[in-house]
C-alpha cells in the first residue's frame, strides 16, 4: 500500500493497485464462501463472544448514566446500575433455565419458553429461506403468518361448533394446520402472481399485503368475530381438542413438543424438497441464474407462483401453530415471528438445517429477554439492543460469506465463458 | 474496601485487646470470618443485584428493618414510558415505596404471551417473597385467571379488568361517573356564550361530541356516563358520537372531531388514547374545545393547553396504591371486585391548567353538587350508552 504513493505520478491512473486490493478482497470473500462447517462454527462462537464484549461496553455505560434506587456497584458519587455480566447470564442461562444449579431438569418452564419460541420461528425460517433460495424476497411472512393463524383459528372455531370428542381429538390440530397452510399459501400466492405475470417487485407487494393482513383481521375479529366476553380484540377460545396437547412438559408453559416435532420434520420436508427432487433443483437453479434456468426448460413464472405459495403455507402454518399452541385463540397483535424469520434465514444462510439452530438462538434471547425483565431493573430497550448486537455479529461472517459464494460462482462463471471461447460479458 | 474493613477491625481489636491474646486471637477470627461473609455476602448480592435481594441481604446484618411489603409489577405491553397507563401505575408503586415503605420489582413483557410467565415467575419466587403481584391492564386477565388457580397462596391484583379468583383483587374504574360529570360541564358551557384560550362556544347550537377509540364495554362506560350527564343538565343538547376504530390514529380522531364541529359540536371528549391527540389539533382548527382523558392532558399535552377544557382523569396509581396498602395493612380482599369510582378518588374530573380558571364559576359548582349527588347515591349513572 505505501509503495503505491510515490508511484503514482502525474499520469499514471491509480486503477491497477486498487484492482489489485480488490481481487485480493475478493480472494478472501471468496475463501470465507467456502469455509468447513468447523471454520464456520469457530467464526460464529467468535462473533459471539466479540458481541458479548461490546454489549458488557454497553451495559456498563448505561448502567453508568442511569439513576437507581439500589445500584449494584458505586464508588464515591459514581454508580453502576447494571451489572452485565448478570444481564448475560440472565439471558442466557436463564432461558435455559439454569443449567448449571442442581436439579435441573430440561422440562423447565423457561426452557420450554425458550422451545415454544424456536418452533414458530423454525417455521417463519423455514418460509423466508424457501423463497430465498428461489431468488425471492419474501418480506410478507408476517403477513402470511397473520392470515394463516386466523384462518386456524376460524375453521378450528367452526369445527368445535360442530363436532365434538374423539374424532375432534384427532382431526383438529390437523385441520388447524391445514387452514393455516392454505390461508398462508394463498395470501403468499398473491404477491407470487403478481411477480409471476405482472413483473411487479415482490419487497414491495409482500411488504404491504403485510398491513393489508393486519386490518383485515383487525377488521374481521372486531365485527364479526369477537369474544363478547373479553374486552381485547379476540376470538373465543379454541375448544381443548384444537390445542397442541402438552407432552412432557407442564401445560401451562403453553408449549408442545409435537409443535416441534412437526417443526421439525417440516425442516427435513424442505430440505428434501429443496435437495432431492425436481422442482427443487429448478426452484434453486431459478434462484441462482433465473436466465439459464429459463433457457434450461425451467417455467420460471409457475417456479415463483409455486415458491411464494409455498413460502406462505409454512409462515401460515407458522401461525396455526402460535394459535393452536401458544394463544388458544386468535388475538391482534401478533408479535412480529415473520420478520424474525428473515433474520434466522439469514442466519442459517438460507439453509433449513441451519433454521433449526438459527431460530433456537432467537428462541433463546427472546425467552432470555423475558428472565431479564424479570430479573434486573435493566429496560427492555436495552435488552433489544443487547439481542440486535448480538444477532448482527453473529449474522455478519454470513452475509460475507453469501458475497463470497456469488463472487467465486462468478469467477467460475467468467472462466467458463472465457474456455468457451464466448466474448463479453462484462 | 472489604479488605480495609477487616484491617480495622484487626487493628481495633489489637490495641484494645492485646492484654488477652488468647481472646484477641478468637476474635480476630470471628472479626475476619464476619468480615469475609460480608464481602461474600456483598460480592452475592452484587451477582444477584437484579433480583432486587440486596437490600434484603444487608437487613441480615442490621437487624429487621426489611420492607413492610414486596411487590412485583407487572406492566401492560405499551411498556413504561407511555405517558399514560404504565407510567401512571408505576407512580403508585413508588408512591408506595415512599409512603408504605415497600420495595417493588417491575418488568416489562413484550406480548401477549409473556404475561403469564412473568406472573409465573413473580408467583413461585420465594427469595425474596411477593406478597402481591400487581397486574397492569385487561389483557392480562386471560394469563392471570391461570396463574391464579396455580398459586392459590399468592396475592395478585388486576387493573381495568375483574378475574374471579379467591386470591385476585380486581380494580375497575367508574369511568361512567367521571364522565357524567364530563357531560355535565360540557352541556352547560355549549347552552352559554363562552370563550376562553383559542375557543369558543356558538351561541345558536347547542350540541356536543364524543370520539371513543374502540367500541367495547370499556369505552362504552365513558360514552354513556357522558351523554348521561349531558341529558341530566340539559335536555334538548344533541350529542353526537364516533368511534374511530383504534386507539392510535390521531388523524382519523382528528377527522371524525372536524366533522362534529362542523356540524355545530362546541366541545369534543374523547376517550381514544393517542387517537385523541387529533381531536386536539381539531379543536384548534375549529376554535372550539376539547376535554382530554386518563390524565391532566392540558399538562401532558401541553401544546393543547389552549383548547383543554378538562380531563377525566384515571387514578391507576390509587388502584395500585390503595391494593398495596391493604396487603401492608394485612386486609387485602381476594375475590373483591374495587369500583374505583368519584367516591374513592379513582376517576375525577380536573380542570385543565390554562383553561380551567375562565370556566364560570356557577358550572363548576355545579359540578362539585352533581359529584357529591353521585357519591350520595341519588344520582345513578348508566354503563351502557344505548341506556344512557
Amino acid at each position: 500500500m505505501s509503495d503505491d504513493g510515490p508511484s503514482r505520478n502525474g499520469d499514471d491512473p491509480p486503477a491497477p493497485a486498487s484492482d489489485d486490493r480488490w481481487s485480493q478482497y475478493r480472494q478472501r470473500l471468496i475463501r470465507l464462501g467456502q469455509t468447513s462447517v468447523g471454520e464456520r462454527i469457530l467464526i460464529a462462537v467468535s462473533a459471539l463472544l466479540l458481541s458479548l464484549v461490546v454489549g458488557t461496553v454497553i451495559v456498563t455505560a448505561a448502567g453508568l448514566m442511569a439513576t437507581c434506587r439500589s445500584p449494584v456497584l458505586s464508588f464515591g458519587s459514581t454508580t453502576l446500575c447494571y451489572d452485565p455480566f448478570y444481564v448475560f447470564n440472565r439471558l442466557f442461562l436463564g432461558a435455559l433455565g439454569d443449567p448449571f444449579t442442581g436439579g435441573w431438569s430440561p422440562l423447565n418452564a423457561q426452557f420450554a419458553a425458550t422451545l415454544r419460541e424456536t418452533t414458530i420461528l423454525v417455521f417463519t425460517g423455514l418460509s423466508v429461506a424457501l423463497a430465498f433460495r428461489a431468488g425471492i424476497f419474501n418480506i410478507g411472512t408476517q403477513g402470511q403468518l397473520i392470515i394463516g393463524a386466523l384462518a386456524a383459528a376460524l375453521t378450528v372455531l367452526w369445527a368445535g361448533s360442530l363436532v365434538s370428542g374423539t374424532i375432534a381429538l384427532v382431526l383438529f390440530i390437523p385441520l388447524g394446520l391445514l387452514a393455516g397452510a392454505i390461508g398462508g399459501g394463498l395470501y403468499g400466492a398473491i404477491p407470487g402472481a403478481l411477480k409471476a405475470y405482472a413483473d411487479a417487485n415482490e419487497v414491495i407487494t409482500t411488504i404491504m399485503l403485510n398491513f393489508v393482513a393486519v386490518r383485515v383481521s383487525l377488521y374481521l375479529v372486531r365485527n364479526h368475530f369477537a369474544d363478547p366476553t373479553s374486552q381485547a380484540t379476540q376470538t373465543r377460545t379454541l375448544p381443548v381438542e384444537g390445542q397442541f396437547p402438552s407432552i412432557l412438559f407442564d401445560p401451562r408453559t403453553d408449549f408442545s413438543l409435537l409443535a416441534l416435532l412437526i417443526a421439525l420434520l417440516f425442516v427435513g420436508g424442505v430440505y428434501y424438497l429443496l435437495e432431492h427432487t425436481a422442482f427443487g433443483y429448478d426452484l434453486r437453479t431459478a434462484g441462482i441464474q433465473p436466465a439459464a434456468a429459463e433457457y434450461g426448460g425451467v417455467d420460471s413464472a409457475r417456479t415463483i407462483l409455486t415458491s411464494l405459495t409455498l413460502s406462505g403455507a409454512l409462515g401460515g402454518i407458522g401461525g396455526a401453530v402460535f394459535v393452536m399452541m401458544t394463544l388458544g385463540k386468535f388475538q391482534t397483535g401478533i408479535p412480529s415471528y415473520g420478520f424474525d424469520g428473515i433474520t434466522v434465514s439469514i442466519l442459517a444462510g438460507n439453509n433449513p438445517i441451519g433454521a433449526v439452530f438459527a431460530a433456537l438462538l432467537f428462541g433463546v434471547l427472546k425467552s432470555g429477554s423475558n428472565v431479564v425483565a424479570f430479573a434486573t431493573n435493566v429496560p427492555p430497550q436495552l435488552v433489544g439492543v443487547l439481542r440486535g448486537l448480538i444477532i448482527l455479529f453473529v449474522a455478519m461472517p454470513e452475509f460475507f460469506r453469501i458475497i463470497g459464494r456469488r463472487l467465486a460462482r462468478g469467477q467460475r462463471d467468467r472462466q467458463a465463458t472465457a474456455t468457451a471461447g464466448g466474448g463479453a460479458d462484462d | 474496601m472489604c479488605d480495609t474493613e477487616v484491617f480495622n477491625a484487626y487493628r481495633h481489636r489489637w490495641w484494645d485487646m492485646s492484654q488477652r491474646r488468647r481472646t484477641f486471637i478468637s476474635s480476630v477470627g470471628t472479626a475476619t470470618a464476619i468480615g469475609l461473609a460480608g464481602c461474600l455476602g456483598g460480592d452475592g448480592g452484587d451477582g444477584d443485584g437484579g433480583d432486587g435481594g440486596d437490600t434484603d441481604s444487608d437487613g441480615g446484618d442490621g437487624g429487621d428493618s426489611g420492607p413492610a411489603a414486596r411487590v412485583g409489577m407487572v406492566y401492560a405491553t405499551g411498556g413504561l414510558g407511555d405517558g399514560s397507563f404504565n407510567d401512571q401505575a408505576q407512580t403508585g408503586a413508588i408512591r408506595a415505596a415512599d409512603e408504605l415503605s415497600i420495595e417493588y420489582d417491575e418488568s416489562q413483557p413484550e406480548a401477549v404471551q409473556d404475561f403469564g410467565s412473568l406472573q409465573q415467575q413473580y408467583a413461585q419466587s420465594s427469595n425474596p417473597d411477593y406478597d402481591l403481584v400487581c397486574c397492569i391492564g385487561f389483557l392480562q386477565a386471560d394469563a392471570l385467571t391461570e396463574t391464579a388457580e396455580q398459586y392459590p397462596d399468592q396475592n395478585f391484583m388486576i387493573v381495568d379488568s375483574v378475574v374471579e379468583a379467591d386470591n385476585v383483587g380486581s380494580y375497575v374504574f367508574g369511568e361512567h361517573q367521571g364522565s357524567f360529570l364530563i357531560g355535565l360541564m360540557a352541556a352547560k358551557l355549549t347552552s352559554q356564550d363562552f370563550s376562553a384560550g383559542a375557543g369558543s362556544t356558538q351561541g345558536d347550537s347547542a350540541s356536543v361530541g364524543f370520539v371513543g377509540g374502540v367500541e367495547g364495554d370499556l369505552i362504552g362506560r365513558f360514552e354513556a356516563g357522558y351523554k348521561a350527564g349531558v341529558k341530566h343538565a340539559e335536555e334538548d343538547v344533541e350529542v353526537q358520537s364516533a368511534y374511530v376504530g383504534d386507539f392510535n390514529d390521531p388523524s382519523g380522531g382528528q377527522e371524525a372531531a372536524l366533522s362534529m364541529y362542523e356540524s355545530g359540536a362546541d366541545i369534543v371528549y374523547h376517550a381514544a388514547g393517542n387517537t385523541g391527540t387529533g381531536v386536539f389539533r381539531a379543536a384548534q382548527e375549529a376554535g372550539r374545545f376539547a376535554v382530554g382523558v386518563d390524565r391532566d392532558q392540558s399538562v401532558t399535552k401541553a401544546d393543547f393547553s389552549d383548547v383543554i377544557l378538562a380531563s377525566m382523569v384515571k387514578r391507576v396509581d390509587n388502584a395500585v396504591y390503595t391494593s398495596v396498602e391493604s396487603v401492608v395493612n394485612d386486609n387485602f380482599e381476594g375475590g373483591a371486585v374495587n369500583t374505583l369510582g368519584l367516591e374513592q378518588n379513582g376517576v375525577e374530573a380536573v380542570y385543565g391548567q390554562q383553561l380551567g380558571s375562565e370556566i364560570p364559576q356557577g358550572v363548576k359548582d355545579e359540578v362539585s353538587e352533581v359529584r357529591q349527588s353521585i357519591i350520595d347515591g341519588d344520582i345513578s349513572v348508566p354503563t351502557d350508552p344505548d341506556n344512557a
